[in-house]
């Protein structure tokens, strides 16, 4: 029992990182319909910003903002350089954002080179709770992503904003016609969506090193969780994120290990052929005009 | 001067013209409508005036300024607001958050609420239905809704398209009722597009007839009825065209 807990709480971290991945998959596609594959080099880049910070002496903390804020920038400037152009053909989008892949891998390795990155851990510790061991830091990820969660979700569900949002996720014609500015709220998403890639990259090189070939794992899994959810639902990416972070930690921790990338597959395949909406139903993209 | 003025505008999709030449006017507080067959262009004229749809050539005045090509988010805060044909409700959203969206380009947003108490207390159903989803509506509810919500951005041109498409009967009466409202309960001048020309006439001051993306009549609307152009394309007492050969072929 106590190492099933152990388990839990371990894989609870690691689908802290996959949902906050996910959350930007997700809104990015239900609003423009471009499945942005680079998404998971943000991630990276995220990781890579907090290691340059915390290897030249400044602190996490310091290294995290830098981090969000970075990739937050990168989202924005992408967005209105070369995403806001493919807005009619989301497809391009797409065929761009594989184009970023190689671009962004290669100019961290470039600059730096393609070797494992890692900082000292932040916070060192070990809580013990009735025989569980909890690693500090692992919970702060956990706490940190489940903050960012809980803000975002109330923002799209009760705010203005959050409103015209899903509005515009379902009709972009019809929201505009009720005065939403539909292409600022594109590059709000595009900017949010990635600075939560960035937060996961700060949380993420703070658990575990990373490599510049990270992000393709992570993108992955992120379009996995968005898909099982339901494309442009965010409570259906949160869901999804924390079944395939739980069945990622405990197949490693009962099962065969070396298969745990299969079971998150084969798991999002079931729920497709079950439901071809995911699980909390989602949209197929923006309303062609 | 006009509340809304449209000169000279030709609007296509592509490389396919739709409008060509069009000139009309709605005056503050006006009803206003645009008859004419299926497929004559009026939907589209309708789109470039919201703002959907850049026309080719031509301009679109506001109080007499010059609107032309603005965006639709824009034309809805300076109070040009479509009900778009097929009403267009979210589904997803409730009743409420239809309405409350309806009011984002209001600065005001403080009166949003008595707003919605206004809506409520006047489509007697919206209050009802308060906080079912869009989808959940009947026809006819989700029409009231689409009218309700394009008022909520309080509107000085209210645009309907169609409003009483796929409508029974009992309901077209209720949107014929509704229109005459919009302009005297809540001051808005209306630009009306009908395939039900009995609705149209009865509601309407002013009517402009519409053939092939072109206007081929404009007048009052008690001089448009009895045009012989009128009867001969809705009511079918004056000549009918020969068919040619031409027609034929198409078919």
């Amino acid at each position: 029992m106590e190492i099933f807990l152990q388990q839990l709480v371990n894989s609870l971290s690691v689908a802290s990182v996959i949902i906050l991945i996910g959350i930007g998959i997700t809104l990015i596609f239900g609003l423009t319909g471009i499945i942005n594959f680079a998404h998971g080099e943000f991630l990276m880049i995220g990781g890579m910003t907090t290691w340059l910070v915390v290897s030249n002496g400044g602190g996490f903390i310091i290294g995290l903002v830098a981090a969000v804020l970075f990739v937050g920038l990168l989202g924005f400037v992408l967005e209105r350089g070369l995403f806001r152009l493919t807005l009619d053909r989301p497809m391009n989008g797409f065929i761009i954002s594989l184009g970023l892949i190689v671009v962004l891998q290669h100019f961290v390795i470039r600059f730096w080179n393609s070797y494992q990155k890692s900082i000292p851990e932040p916070l060192s510790g070990v809580w013990e709770i009735g025989g569980v061991q909890i690693i500090v830091m692992r919970a702060v990820v956990v706490l940190i992503t489940a903050v960012v969660v809980a803000i975002t979700f109330f923002g799209i569900s009760r705010s203005r904003y959050g409103l015209a949002l899903r509005a515009s996720v379902a009709d972009q014609e019809t929201a505009s016609l009720m005065g939403v500015p539909v292409r600022r709220y594109i590059t709000g998403v595009f900017i949010y969506g990635s600075m939560l890639a960035g937060l996961g990259g700060a949380l993420m090189i703070a658990l575990f090193p990373i490599t510049p070939f990270i992000g393709s794992t992570i993108v992955v899994r992120g379009f996995a969780v968005a898909l099982i959810g339901g494309l442009g639902n965010v409570a259906g990416a949160v869901v999804a994120g924390l079944v395939l972070g739980l069945m990622d930690g405990l197949s490693a921790g009962y099962g065969l290990p070396e298969w745990t990338e299969a079971y998150s597959f084969a798991l999002m395949i079931l729920i497709l052929l079950l439901r071809p909406n995911g699980l909390l139903g989602g949209t197929a993209g923006p309303r062609a005009v | 001067m006009s509340l809304l003025e449209v000169a000279n505008v030709d609007t296509a999709y592509g490389a396919v013209a739709v409008n060509r030449d069009v000139s009309l006017s709605v005056a503050e507080g006006e009803i206003a409508t645009i008859l004419g067959p299926n497929g004559a262009g009026k939907s589209t004229l309708m789109r470039a005036i919201c703002g959907l749809l850049k026309p080719k050539r031509g301009r679109i005045m506001l109080d007499g300024h010059d609107v032309t090509g603005l965006p639709p988010d824009r034309l809805a805060k300076l109070g040009v607001v479509m009900v778009p044909e097929g009403r267009r409700i979210f589904a997803d959203l409730t009743v409420r958050e239809n309405l409350r969206l309806g009011a984002y380009s209001r600065e005001d947003q403080g009166e949003v609420e008595a707003d919605i108490g206004r809506m409520e207390s006047y489509f007697s159903i919206l209050a009802d239905k308060r906080s079912a989803k869009g989808g959940e509506l009947s026809g006819g509810q989700q029409q009231m809704l689409a009218i309700a919500r394009g008022l909520m951005a309080r509107p000085r041109l209210l645009l309907l398209d169609e409003p009483s498409l796929g409508l029974s009967p009992l309901m077209v009466r209720e949107v014929q009722s509704v229109i005459i409202d919009v302009r005297k309960n809540f001051g808005a001048a209306v630009l009306l597009v009908e395939q039900n020309a009995g609705l149209a006439l009865s509601v309407a001051a002013r009517g402009y007839l519409m053939q092939s993306g072109k206007i081929v009549l404009a007048s009052a609307i008690a001089d448009l009825r009895d045009s012989t152009l009128m009867r001969e394309l809705y009511l079918g007492g004056g000549k009918r065209p020969p068919i040619k050969s031409r027609d034929v072929e198409t078919l």
